[in-house]
């Protein structure tokens, strides 16, 4: 009789539980993980992509990480459908927002517009929530930078570093252990490699597995939202002697 | 006419792989002035600046629309929008408003892929009109019109098509009441943006 509570999204369980939104939340456990990180000078997020075959075309943009507005960009943990839907809304909202006052929308106020429409969809209509886990990364006046994670539950908040989907529980722990509140953007993406090193199911990392973006202040003040490219990507790996020299394949 | 009440004069014009685009900076209420440094031109991005005569407000309102969809263009197709293409946003835009318009005249300018200049201008609801040589809207349109047609020549690189464009506009500008003072040029070549702000006849 489980199946009970199951079907509608807006029944709760004798025990008080949404089983559907758990049920999403389940779905993106699976899905390739991504990591943010807060430093000092800007923001750093690192996602993994996973390849289901080598005959697929790669898209020649970043899959996971998505420009929201010149200050705002996000991560991707979930079912990428879902996830296109809730980027589009949040982008029109920014550009809405920016039409009204004549400045950026402040980042937080962004995610909590988006945060109502994931909760709209736990509450109402036999309609199933958004199977994506998001996280965001900014800069605004009012706060600086900032990091924000949110789930299919419409829950969200703010973060020194979170990871979302599969194994985040582990990644997690790793970051509780080795974050420094003064870390800079150079040592944040240090560590969101070895955490990914340690949770990814691959035992060496490469570029293709990976996206990795960050969010900074040029030194003209502007704010810049840069994703690195395969080769500088590489670079780093190398650097950070993450990756093990090319394995010879037959 | 409500195309008259703040006085406005645009221009641009098609060079050697450049263009020029230029307006005066005065901002009146009919016959009194208000600001003389009222802006008329806005880029788009670095290859696309549009030039918007008429009633200042619309003026304003129409940019910001503007901006907006170019943004979220931007966001989605991860590059920057061919001129001819914006014209047609434009020219959406505005059509959108058929019976009851924003009381602008848009002039676009901006150099395509190959570094080949465009510029089009099209009236209040969005009827376009392209042209390979020059285009002008704005009060001063009739004045500009007849000194365009003597100043300009096919080819010019961007010196001597700014001399030209800034020429035409001072001369032009004196002859009406509701446009001048000073002016507001940009010459926009495949690697470099100069503005130029213009003194001319400031009463």
């Amino acid at each position: 009789m489980s199946r009970r509570y199951d079907s509608r999204t807006t029944i709760f369980s004798p025990e008080g539980r949404l089983y559907q939104v758990e049920y999403a939340m389940e779905a993106i456990g699976n899905a390739g993980s991504a990591i943010g990180i807060l430093s000092k000078d800007g923001v750093v997020l690192i996602g993994e992509k996973k390849v289901t075959s080598k005959l697929l075309q790669t898209s020649t943009s970043a899959e996971k990480m998505y420009k929201i507005d010149d200050h705002v960009a996000c991560a991707v943990a979930g079912i990428m459908s879902d996830a296109n839907i809730l980027i589009n809304t949040a982008r029109v909202q920014a550009q809405r927002y920016t039409f009204m006052y004549q400045e950026p929308m402040p980042v937080e106020q962004l995610v909590q517009s988006l945060c109502d429409t994931k909760q709209g969809y736990t509450q109402f209509g036999g309609l199933r929530p958004f199977g994506v886990s998001f996280l965001f990364a900014g800069w605004d006046k009012h706060h600086g930078f900032q990091l924000y994670m949110s789930d299919p539950s419409g829950n969200y908040g703010g973060w020194k570093a979170a990871a979302v989907g599969a194994n985040n529980q582990a990644a997690q722990s790793i970051l509780k252990q080795d974050y420094k509140d003064d870390a800079t953007r150079e040592e944040a993406v240090e560590l969101a490699l070895k955490v990914l090193t340690k949770t990814m199911d691959s035992t060496s990392l490469t570029s293709e597995k990976l996206e990795l973006a960050e969010v900074y202040l040029t030194p003209s003040k502007t704010v810049k939202y840069h994703v690195h490219s395969p080769e500088s990507l590489t670079k780093l790996l190398v650097k950070h002697g993450v990756t093990q020299p090319a394995a010879e394949t037959s | 006419s409500i195309f008259e009440y703040n006085g406005s004069a645009v221009v641009a014009m098609v060079g050697k792989n450049c263009f020029a685009i230029a307006s005066d900076r005065r901002l009146g209420v009919q016959l009194q002035t208000i600001a003389t440094d009222f802006q008329r031109i806005s880029k788009i991005h670095d290859r696309v600046f549009i030039g918007l005569s008429g009633l200042a407000t619309d003026v304003q309102t129409l940019y910001q629309r503007l901006v907006f969809r170019h943004k979220l263009y931007q966001l989605r197709e991860e590059r920057d929008m061919k001129p001819e293409t914006f014209a047609s946003l434009v020219s959406a835009i505005l059509y959108e408003k058929r019976f009851g318009p924003y009381l602008c005249q848009p002039v676009i300018a901006g150099l395509g892929d190959d570094d080949k200049p465009f510029i089009c201008t099209m009236d209040s609801i969005g009827a376009k009109e392209l042209a390979k040589d020059f285009v002008v809207s704005g009060t001063a349109s009739e004045s500009l019109y007849g000194a365009c047609e003597a100043m300009y020549k096919p080819d010019m690189e961007a010196e001597e098509l700014f001399e030209t464009i800034s020429q035409a506009l001072l001369s032009s500008v004196d002859r009406d009441c509701l446009s001048g003072w000073g002016g507001h040029v940009y010459i926009v070549t495949p690697t470099e943006i100069k503005e130029r702000i213009l003194k001319g006849r400031m009463d």
